[in-house]
Parts: C-alpha cells; sequence; structure tokens
C-alpha cells in the first residue's frame, strides 16, 4: 500500500528522517511539514533517496512551514497549502505520522 | 484532484505551545471545508492541555484552546480526551474534580474524558488517521 509518511521534526536534532528513508516503499511519498522542512536547505545536495523521491514527484512540503524557516527550494519539492495536505492523505492509501 | 469525501481521525500528541497543535487545528479545518467528514478528534499525551480554555495568552497569539473548543462547537465534533494523560496534567472535567478532591475543573465543554480505546474505536471505522505531534 501506498504511503504518506508524515515528518514534522528537523533532521538535525534525532535521526527520525534517516530511518523513514530507509523505510520508505516504492511508491510512498513524504510529507515535511514544521522543522522536518530544514532538510531543505541541504539542496541541491540532498541526501540520495531524497533526489530519488524529488525525481519521482513524492516529496512535499507544507508551504507556510517553509515560508516561515526560509526553506523555500521550487523544483526540489512540491509546496501544498492545508487543502492540498488533505487531498495528499486521500491520495495515499494511508498515512504514517512520525511524531 | 477530487476525491470523493473519507472520514477522518485527526490525534494530537503535543502541546498548545507546539506548531504541531496548530497544525492539526488548520489541517481539521481544511478536512472539513474540502467537504470531508472527521470521525473524532483525539488528544493524547501533551496534547490534552489543548482541551482547556484556562490559560491566559498575550492578545496578539493565537488561543488554541479557545481555537479547538470554538472549531469542535461551531461543528459539533466528536472530540475526545485521553483520560489517563489528562489526569496526570490536571486537566481535570467536573466529575473528575470531585472524584479525586480537586478544587478546579478547567475542561473545555467541547470535549469529552474517556480512554484510549475511543481512538481505537475511531480508526477501525475512519478511512485515514492522521496524527499530529513533535514540532
Amino acid at each position: 500500500m501506498a504511503t504518506l509518511h508524515l515528518l514534522s521534526q528537523s533532521p538535525f536534532t534525532n535521526t527520525q528522517l534517516k530511518s523513514c528513508l530507509r523505510l520508505l516503499g516504492d511508491t510512498d511519498g513524504l510529507m515535511l511539514c514544521g522543522d522536518a522542512v530544514y532538510v531543505l536547505n541541504s539542496a541541491p545536495e540532498l541526501a540520495p533517496e531524497l533526489q530519488v523521491l524529488a525525481a519521482k514527484g513524492a516529496l512535499y512540503a507544507l508551504e507556510e512551514d517553509q515560508i516561515a524557516r526560509n526553506c523555500i527550494q521550487e523544483g526540489v519539492v512540491q509546496s501544498l497549502n492545508y487543502a492540498q495536505f488533505v487531498a495528499l492523505c486521500c491520495q495515499y492509501d494511508r498515512v504514517n505520522s512520525w511524531v | 484532484m477530487f476525491y470523493l469525501p473519507m472520514k477522518f481521525v485527526i490525534s494530537v500528541q503535543a502541546s498548545p505551545q507546539s506548531p504541531a497543535s496548530r497544525r492539526a487545528l488548520k489541517f481539521a479545518q481544511a478536512v472539513l471545508s474540502e467537504g470531508h467528514e472527521i470521525l473524532r478528534i483525539f488528544l493524547y499525551q501533551d496534547g490534552v492541555c489543548n482541551a482547556t480554555s484556562i490559560p491566559v495568552l498575550p492578545q496578539d497569539e493565537l488561543d488554541l484552546g479557545v481555537a479547538w473548543a470554538e472549531f469542535i462547537q461551531q461543528h459539533q465534533l466528536d472530540a475526545v480526551v485521553c483520560v489517563a494523560a489528562a489526569l496526570r496534567r490536571g486537566i481535570l472535567n467536573t466529575a473528575e474534580a470531585q472524584r479525586y478532591g480537586r478544587k478546579a475543573s478547567v475542561l473545555s465543554d467541547s470535549w469529552e474524558l474517556s480512554g484510549l480505546g475511543q481512538l481505537h474505536e475511531a480508526i477501525q471505522q475512519a478511512d485515514r488517521l492522521v496524527s499530529f505531534g513533535g514540532s
């Protein structure tokens, strides 16, 4: 089943992102919100797994959190508002929140 | 893209001071405005502190306790607080305050104290569970 993984913690405070990337299935997506958007600051030198996701169009971020943290990397990530975030949850078979 | 209406359960595990709680509210508002249904909102761990309107915030800050209560009232939503998590954080309703001999009840009328089983039951009936915690 295609799973949307929802991350909200900074990649610099724990290994959640690493664990998540290890578990990602071929059809899974990754949604960054809150401090998790800070990972985009390392673009264009993103982790290879994130680059694969971005190329597939399966890397998303909450736009207001990107703006609040000045992590706006156009072309790398699909920026979503809340309505689009809800639609994304419907698009995938299930949502796995990493809290 | 348009999706058929779905049933959502929203669980909040972060304190009202965490951006995750505000995000949960904004998400819940979007779920309804996009034509979907919220079966239940469930507060757990530090998230239970969203169920009181007692804290006094500076005027230029969003009062999440009040915002949640108004949102739930307005849409007549099923809103449940984990009782074990609430008791240890002093979020009591009148019945629990009497039972444990405490002076005040602080739970907003919009919320109901109940057990984790309520989350499990809602997940069984829902199409999607979305949890908000962390930062």
